[in-house]
């Protein structure tokens, strides 16, 4: 099956972006989304020491980035062609949802580590 | 363009944590200035994922360590605040670069290093009480 039946764009023979600013923030997008797996293992982890019901708050953080990783790859492949259009790479709804389910994931590991305290 | 009590819709930044869509207002900047701070909204979420993993390891790891709820529940709240502001740091920098105005000055740098200087006192406490 050839990458254009698929929907996806042909792959670029040459690098137009001579810092290479496309690849490294998709790598900072792979690095994000590893980074809330692991974070989600430990909240597993722990929030299970409290209730094992709650390790379930820990498992979604770890599909959320399971998720994340998955989209990122696709987006670096999307970026190619808009980028050599000219287009701007600005995505105010990425940002949103890693923003906030960040700041929900940083809450419940909060609310589980007080509660195994008391 | 003041940053002052403005409705949020219109892409102004009168929302205190969850500013306006900044594609709103200003023209589309050069893409690697679109793609630098994007990097740096995603240092900062992984800065407060840091923090987190290392509260979370701190209270399952030394479990047997007198205090350790402190300094596990220090690193948590550093996170947590990490993450409530990294959102609003990205979207008032894409705002002003549309505008091409000078980016808002940050606290955030300063907070996060006296944060982490308090926790490091309060680890070397409860290391000191331990003994």
């Amino acid at each position: 099956m050839s990458r254009r039946s698929r929907g996806l764009p042909e792959r670029p023979t040459t690098v137009f972006d001579s810092m290479l600013q496309h690849e490294r923030t998709a790598l900072a997008w792979e690095r994000t989304a590893i980074a809330t797996m692991v974070s989600g293992v430990l909240l597993a982890r722990h929030a299970s020491d409290v209730n094992v019901i709650l390790a379930v708050l820990g498992v979604a953080q770890v599909l959320v980035g399971a998720g994340l990783l998955i989209w990122t790859g696709l987006r670096y492949e999307q970026l190619h062609a808009p980028l050599r259009r000219g287009d701007s790479p600005v995505h105010p709804a990425a940002a949103r949802v890693v923003g906030l389910t960040t700041v929900v994931f940083t809450a419940a590991a909060m609310v589980v580590a007080v509660a195994s305290t008391i | 363009m003041t940053r002052s009590d403005k409705p949020a819709r219109d892409g102004s930044a009168g929302n205190r944590w969850l500013p306006g869509n900044p594609t709103a207002v200003g023209d589309d900047p050069d893409y690697r200035f679109t793609l630098a701070n994007e990097r740096t909204f995603l240092a900062w979420v992984r800065t407060a994922l840091a923090l987190s993993a290392g509260g979370l390891a701190a209270l399952t790891v030394l479990d047997d360590v007198r205090y350790e709820e402190l300094l596990g529940i220090g690193l948590l709240a550093l996170s947590f605040l990490t993450a409530a502001t990294s959102y609003r740091r990205w979207a008032l920098n894409e705002r002003a670069m549309r505008l091409n105005v000078p980016l808002p000055p940050s606290r955030l740098p300063l907070m996060m290093a006296i944060g982490v200087a308090v926790v490091a006192l309060v680890a070397a406490v409860i290391a000191a009480v331990n003994q």
